[in-house]
C-alpha cells in the first residue's frame, strides 16, 4: 500500500511536469505584444516607478522568457518548488497571498453544495434503482439528465431572475450585502450565507445529475447480483436486502467516487463564482484570466492540476482500502 | 362484359391464395423472423420512449437551425430600424440680453477691444442713463451714442485735446550743475525761493527726490550735468488756447461724467486716475449699429440682405425711411419698443423685438405667427406666474423618415402638434413636442413581425437563434469529430502495439486527461481578445482547441476495447492471412469499437455545446456579428437588461438545455441499444 502510494505520487509528480509544461508552452507562446502590453500598461499607471522598457525588460527577466521555452520552465518550476511564486499582476499581492484571501470561500461554497449533494443524490438514486420503471425512476432519469444538461451560466441567470428580479428575495451578485459594516459577527455570518444560497443552489443542481445516475446504476447493478438473489432466497427481509446487502455494496464505488471529489473542493466554481461574483478562487482566477494576469494563471493551473491528480489518487487509494477484493499494486 | 372479367380476377386471386397455403409451412424458416444486428439495436432504441423522445428533438433541431434559416425572412446581421416619435427640443424663446452689432459702415475702423466691451458699455451707460459716452483705446476715441429704445451707435470719434486737469506731474525745468541755478521750463514761471540750492544739494545721483517748503520734487539725470526737476501740481495745464471763461468750472463740474458741453461745442474728458484730459469733439464717422432687438418678417422665410438691419436700426430713429435691397421701407418705433417696418406700400413687412423665439437646432426658420403664438402664451404664463405652458399649432407636417410632407402643388402640409413651454432656471424657453426620428428598433417586445423580439444590436432574435444554432451545433460535431479521429488513432496505436507505445501514448493521455480545459479555453479566448482576432478564425481556433483538449478520454476507451478485441480468434485470423497492419487495426479493430464510440460521440455532443455556449457566454468563445446560442444570451447578461428582455434569453437558454438533454437521452437510448446489459 506505501509503496503503491509512493509510486503513484512520483508518477503523478512526473504528470504534472508535463501538464505544467504545456501550460508554460502555451503562456511563453503568447504573442510577444502582450507583454509589451503589459509592460506598457504597468509603466503607465499612476505611481509606477520604472519606465517601459525597464518593465519589459523585468517582466522578460522574471518569466525567463528571454531564455527560450525550455530554459524559462526550468526558472519557473525552480521558483514554484521553492514556493516562489511571484507577484500577481492583477492583484498585485504576492500570489500566494491571493490565494489564502480567496480559498476558504470556495472551499465553504463547494462543501455546502457538496454535502447537500450528497444527501439530496444518494436517497433519490437508490429509490429510483430500487423500483426500476417506476414513475420515481422515470423522474429521477429525467430530472438528472436535465440537470446534466443545464448550462451552469443559463441556470445562474434563471435563478437569478427568479429569486432576485422577479422574488427579490437575494441580491442578484456580491458577497455581502449593503449594511453588513454595521452588522453583528452573527449578522455578518448570515448576510454573507444568504448571498452564498443561489451559488451553492446553482452547484448542487448542476452536479447532482451525474452523482443521482451514478447512485442508480451502481445500485441497479448490485440489486442483479447473485448476492442478493441469494440473499431474498434466503428469506431475508427485503428491508434488510436493500439497506445492508445493497446499500453497502453500493457505497463501494460512491465512496471512491465522493472521495475523489474531496480535493476538487479547493478548486473553486469559475462560472459560478463569477456569476455571482463570489470572491472565491475561481472568480480570482477567472479576473486573472481575462486580464493575462500570467502568475497566477500558472499558479491556478498548478493547484487545479494538483487537485486533480490527488483527486485520482485519493480515488484509487480509498477503493483499495474499501473493497477487501481490490489488491492495489 | 365486366361480370366475367371480376369473376376471372376473383378466380385467380382464389388461386394465389391457395398456393400460398400450400407453400409456407409451420417449420418453414422463413416464417421465422430473423433480425440483423443493426435492426435488433433500432428495435430496442425505438422502445425507448426517452431516446426517441430525444431523437425527435433533435430532428427538429436540426430543421430548425439548419433549414430554418431558408425560410425564414431575416437574416442573422440585418439590422431593423423603427420609425419613433420623440419628445426633442423643437425650439427655444428668450429675451434677448446681448447687443448684437450690425455694420453700418465697413471702412470705419474700430478698435476690436472697445467691440468686445461693447455690451458691457452699453449696459453700464443704461445703469448710469447716459446717452452719450466716449471711450478710448490708447490715442483712438469712440463714441457710444444711444438713438433710441434699445438702439446704440458706436462710431469713431474725431477730438482734439484741450487741456488736462487734476494733479498732474509738471516739468518745472532743468538744473544745470554748471550754471547751479534751474532754468524754468515755462517763460513766466514764477521763480521758487530756495530751489537753487536745495536742487545742488540733493540733485545726485541718476535720479530721486527731495522736499522743500512741503513740496516733493523729482529730479532725473539729463545731459551735461544737468537735471530734469519735476513736481506735482494741481490745476490746469492746457495745450490749446482755453476756450473762455467759465470752461474751467464746467470742466470741474463734469468730471465723473463722460463729457460736457461749452458754448454750443461738445467736449470729452478722458479720465486716467486724479488727473482728465480734455478733449473737443470735432466729428464722428458711425461704424456699427447695436441692438438688443432681432428681426422677424412677417412671411416665413424670406431673406433678408446683410445691410437691410444696420440701415432699418440707423432709420428707426432717424428719418425713418431707408432702402435695402433696392426697395424702400418706412420704419416706425413701437409703444412697447419695438420698431416696425412696412414697405413701400404700407405694408407691414417686419419687425424688430427684444423677444427671439428660434429653432433649437437653427436648422431652418420658424413661422411669424407660430413665433408670436409662442410669446403670447409666454406672456400669459409669465402673468399668471407659470413656468409651464401648452399650446396647439399646426407645424409642417413629417413623413416616417422624418422629412417634411409636400402635396402635389409642393406647399408644405401641416398637422396640428402639442407644443409644451418650459421655463428654465436660465430664464428660457424651451419648447418641446414629438418628432419623428429613425432609430434602431431595439429590445422590440415580441410581435407578430418579431416572433421573439430584437436583441439590442436591432437584430431579430428568432434569426439570431436558427444562426447561432447552426454554429453551435457545427461546432458540436466537428469538435466531437476531430476528438474521435484522434482518439482512435492514439487509442488504436496504444491497444494494438502495445508496450513502449502504448506507454506512451497511455502517459500522453494521462496529460492531457489533466489538463484544465476549461481554464485553458479562457485564456485562449483572453488572448484571441488581446489580438483582435477576426471571429471566424476564433471560431476555428476553437473547435480545434476543444477537440486537442478532448481526445484522451476516447483514446483511452478505444485502447481499453482492443486490449480485449486484440486476443480473440478474428485478430488471429487476420494476422494469418497477412492483413496490413494499418487495415487490420483501422478496418478490424476499430469498427468493433464503432457502438462504445457512437454513445461517447452522442453524449460528447453536448457537453460541447455546453462547453461552447459558456465561452460565448463570457465573451471569450465567437464574437459578434456571428450568433451563436451563447453570445445571444451574453448580449443581454448585464443585470438590467437580463431583468427586462426576459424573451430573448430564455427561449435560447432552453433551447440549449434541449438540445443536449436530447443528444444525452439519444446517446443513453444507443447504449441501452447495442448492450442492454452494459454499466451505464
Amino acid at each position: 500500500m506505501f509503496k503503491y502510494t509512493v509510486k503513484r505520487l512520483l508518477y503523478s509528480a512526473i504528470i504534472l511536469f508535463f501538464v505544467m509544461f504545456i501550460i508554460y508552452a502555451l503562456m511563453y507562446n503568447m504573442p510577444m505584444s502582450f507583454v509589451e502590453t503589459k509592460a506598457r500598461e504597468l509603466a503607465s499607471r499612476p505611481g509606477a516607478t520604472k519606465s517601459y522598457a525597464e518593465w519589459l525588460a523585468d517582466l522578460n527577466a522574471q518569466y525567463g522568457m528571454d531564455r527560450g521555452v525550455v530554459g524559462g520552465y526550468f526558472i519557473w518550476i525552480g521558483n514554484a518548488v521553492r514556493g516562489n511564486w511571484g507577484d500577481s499582476w492583477a492583484w498585485t499581492i504576492p500570489v500566494t497571498q491571493v490565494f489564502k484571501n480567496t480559498v476558504w470561500y470556495s472551499f465553504a461554497l463547494s462543501m455546502v453544495s457538496y454535502v447537500f449533494e450528497i444527501l439530496i443524490a444518494i436517497p433519490l438514486g437508490i429509490t429510483a434503482a430500487k423500483k426500476q420503471y417506476s414513475f420515481a425512476d422515470y423522474f429521477t432519469t429525467v430530472f438528472s439528465m436535465i440537470c446534466i444538461s443545464m448550462p451552469t451560466f443559463f441556470l445562474a441567470t434563471l435563478l437569478k431572475y427568479v429569486f432576485s428580479v422577479k422574488l427579490g428575495w437575494f441580491d442578484l451578485s456580491g458577497m455581502q450585502g449593503r449594511n453588513y459594516m454595521n452588522l453583528s459577527d452573527f449578522g455578518k455570518f448570515l448576510d454573507v450565507a444568504k448571498h452564498f444560497v443561489l451559488p451553492s443552489i446553482t452547484l448542487i443542481i448542476i452536479n447532482i445529475g451525474g452523482l443521482m445516475r451514478y447512485t442508480r446504476t451502481n445500485m441497479l447493478e448490485v440489486l442483479n447480483a447473485d448476492y442478493i438473489r441469494t440473499a431474498r432466497a434466503k428469506g431475508v427481509p427485503e428491508k434488510k436486502v436493500i439497506n445492508v446487502h445493497a446499500f453497502r455494496n453500493t457505497l463501494i464505488p460512491l465512496i471512491t467516487t465522493l472521495g475523489g471529489m474531496l480535493p476538487g473542493l479547493f478548486s473553486g466554481a469559475l462560472i459560478t463564482e463569477s456569476l455571482f461574483a463570489i470572491r472565491g478562487i475561481g472568480y480570482a482566477s477567472y479576473t486573472s484570466m481575462t486580464q493575462a494576469d500570467i502568475p497566477f494563471i500558472m499558479f491556478y493551473l498548478s493547484f487545479i492540476s494538483i487537485l486533480t491528480l490527488l483527486g485520482n489518487l485519493i480515488s484509487d487509494l480509498l477503493y483499495g482500502a474499501v473493497d477487501p477484493r481490490v489488491r492495489l499494486s | 362484359m365486366t361480370n366475367t372479367l371480376n369473376e376471372a380476377l376473383k378466380a385467380k386471386e382464389r388461386e394465389r391464395v391457395q398456393s400460398a397455403d400450400e407453400t409456407i409451412h409451420l417449420d418453414d424458416v422463413s416464417r421465422v423472423k430473423v433480425l440483423s444486428p443493426g435492426q435488433q439495436v433500432f428495435k430496442r432504441f425505438v422502445r425507448n420512449r426517452l431516446a426517441v423522445f430525444g431523437t425527435g428533438l433533435l430532428i427538429l433541431m436540426f430543421v430548425f437551425s439548419f433549414i430554418g434559416p431558408l425560410f425564414y425572412a431575416y437574416g442573422q446581421k440585418q439590422i431593423f430600424y423603427k420609425y419613433s416619435t420623440q419628445n426633442v427640443n423643437y425650439a427655444l424663446a428668450k429675451t434677448n440680453t446681448a447687443y448684437n452689432g450690425y455694420v453700418v459702415n465697413s471702412e470705419v475702423e474700430l478698435s476690436r477691444k472697445v467691440v468686445n466691451a461693447m455690451n458691457s458699455n452699453i449696459k453700464s451707460m443704461i445703469a448710469s442713463e447716459e446717452e452719450l459716452r466716449c471711450v478710448f483705446d490708447g490715442e483712438e476715441a469712440y463714441l457710444i451714442r444711444k438713438l433710441g429704445h434699445e438702439v446704440y451707435t458706436l462710431s469713431r470719434a474725431e477730438l482734439t485735446p484741450i487741456c488736462t486737469t487734476g494733479k498732474a506731474v509738471v516739468r518745472i525745468g532743468t538744473y544745470s550743475m554748471l550754471s547751479k541755478s534751474v532754468a524754468y521750463a515755462e517763460a513766466d514761471a514764477e521763480e521758487i525761493p530756495g530751489l537753487d540750492a536745495a536742487a545742488a544739494k540733493n540733485c545726485k545721483g541718476k535720479n530721486g527726490s527731495f522736499e522743500l517748503d512741503g513740496i516733493s520734487y523729482t529730479f532725473e539725470m539729463g545731459k551735461a550735468k544737468s537735471f530734469d526737476l519735476y513736481t506735482e501740481r494741481e490745476g490746469f495745464v492746457y495745450t490749446a488756447s482755453s476756450p473762455g471763461e467759465g470752461f474751467e468750472e464746467a470742466v470741474e463740474r463734469a468730471v465723473g461724467t463722460s463729457g460736457f458741453s461749452y458754448n454750443g461745442k461738445q467736449y470729452f474728458l478722458s479720465e486716467n486716475g486724479k488727473t482728465a484730459a480734455v478733449y473737443e469733439f470735432l466729428g464722428e464717422e458711425v461704424g456699427r449699429v447695436y441692438s438688443l432687438l432681432t428681426l422677424d418678417t412677417y412671411t416665413t422665410g424670406e431673406t433678408i440682405s446683410d445691410d437691410f438691419r444696420p440701415a432699418a436700426l440707423m432709420a428707426a430713429y432717424g428719418s425713418g425711411s431707408f432702402t435695402a435691397n433696392g426697395a424702400a421701407y418706412t420704419v416706425l418705433p413701437e409703444e412697447n419698443g419695438a420698431l416696425a417696418v412696412f414697405d413701400a406700400d404700407g405694408k407691414e413687412f417686419a419687425e424688430f423685438t427684444d423677444f427671439t423665439v428660434r429653432r433649437y437646432t437653427g436648422e431652418d426658420t420658424m413661422d411669424y405667427d407660430l413665433k408670436n403664438a409662442i410669446m403670447d402664451e409666454i406672456l400669459s404664463m409669465l402673468s399668471e406666474g407659470k413656468r409651464t405652458g401648452k399650446l396647439t399649432y399646426p407645424l409642417p407636417m413629417q413623413n416616417e423618415t422624418g422629412s417634411y410632407v409636400y402635396d402635389d402643388s409642393g406647399a408644405l402640409q401641416y398637422n396640428d402638434a402639442e407644443l409644451t413651454i418650459t421655463q428654465r432656471d436660465t430664464g428660457e424657453f424651451v419648447i418641446n413636442c414629438e418628432q419623428i426620428i429613425y432609430v434602431i428598433n431595439m429590445y422590440e417586445a415580441p410581435s407578430s413581425r418579431h416572433i421573439l423580439g430584437t436583441d439590442g444590436d436591432g437584430f431579430d432574435v428568432l434569426a439570431r437563434i436558427m444562426y447561432g444554432g447552426r454554429i453551435s451545433l457545427m461546432v458540436g460535431f466537428v469538435v466531437v469529430f476531430l476528438e474521435i479521429l484522434l482518439g482512435i488513432i492514439m487509442g488504436g496505436l496504444a491497444g494494438y502495439y502495445g508496450k513502449w507505445v502504448d506507454n506512451l501514448i497511455m502517459r500522453l493521455v494521462d496529460i492531457f486527461y489533466c489538463l484544465p480545459s476549461m481554464p485553458i479555453m479562457i485564456i485562449l479566448g483572453a488572448m484571441m481578445d488581446a489580438l483582435r482576432m477576426n471571429t471566424y478564425i476564433r471560431l476555428i481556433i476553437m473547435m480545434a482547441a476543444l477537440g486537442l483538449m478532448g481526445w484522451a478520454g476516447v483514446a483511452r476507451l478505444v485502447r481499453g476495447q482492443i486490449l480485449s478485441l486484440r486476443e480473440q480468434e478474428f485478430m488471429v485470423a487476420t494476422e494469418a492471412t497477412g492483413i496490413k497492419v494499418r487495415s487490420r487495426i483501422f478496418r478490424h479493430l476499430v469498427p468493433n469499437v464503432m457502438p462504445q464510440l457512437i454513445v461517447t460521440a452522442t453524449m460528447g455532443m453536448g457537453s460541447v455545446i455546453i462547453m461552447e455556449s459558456t465561452l460565448s457566454f463570457l465573451g471569450l468563445g465567437v464574437k459578434h456579428p456571428l450568433a451563436t446560442w451563447g453570445t445571444i444570451i451574453n448580449s443581454v447578461s448585464s443585470a438590467s437588461a437580463m431583468a427586462h428582455y426576459a424573451f430573448i434569453w430564455i427561449p435560447v437558454g432552453l433551447l440549449i438545455c434541449l438540445t443536449v438533454i436530447a443528444f444525452n437521452f439519444v446517446g443513453d437510448g444507443l447504449r441501452d441499444a447495442y448492450d442492454p446489459k452494459s454499466k451505464r
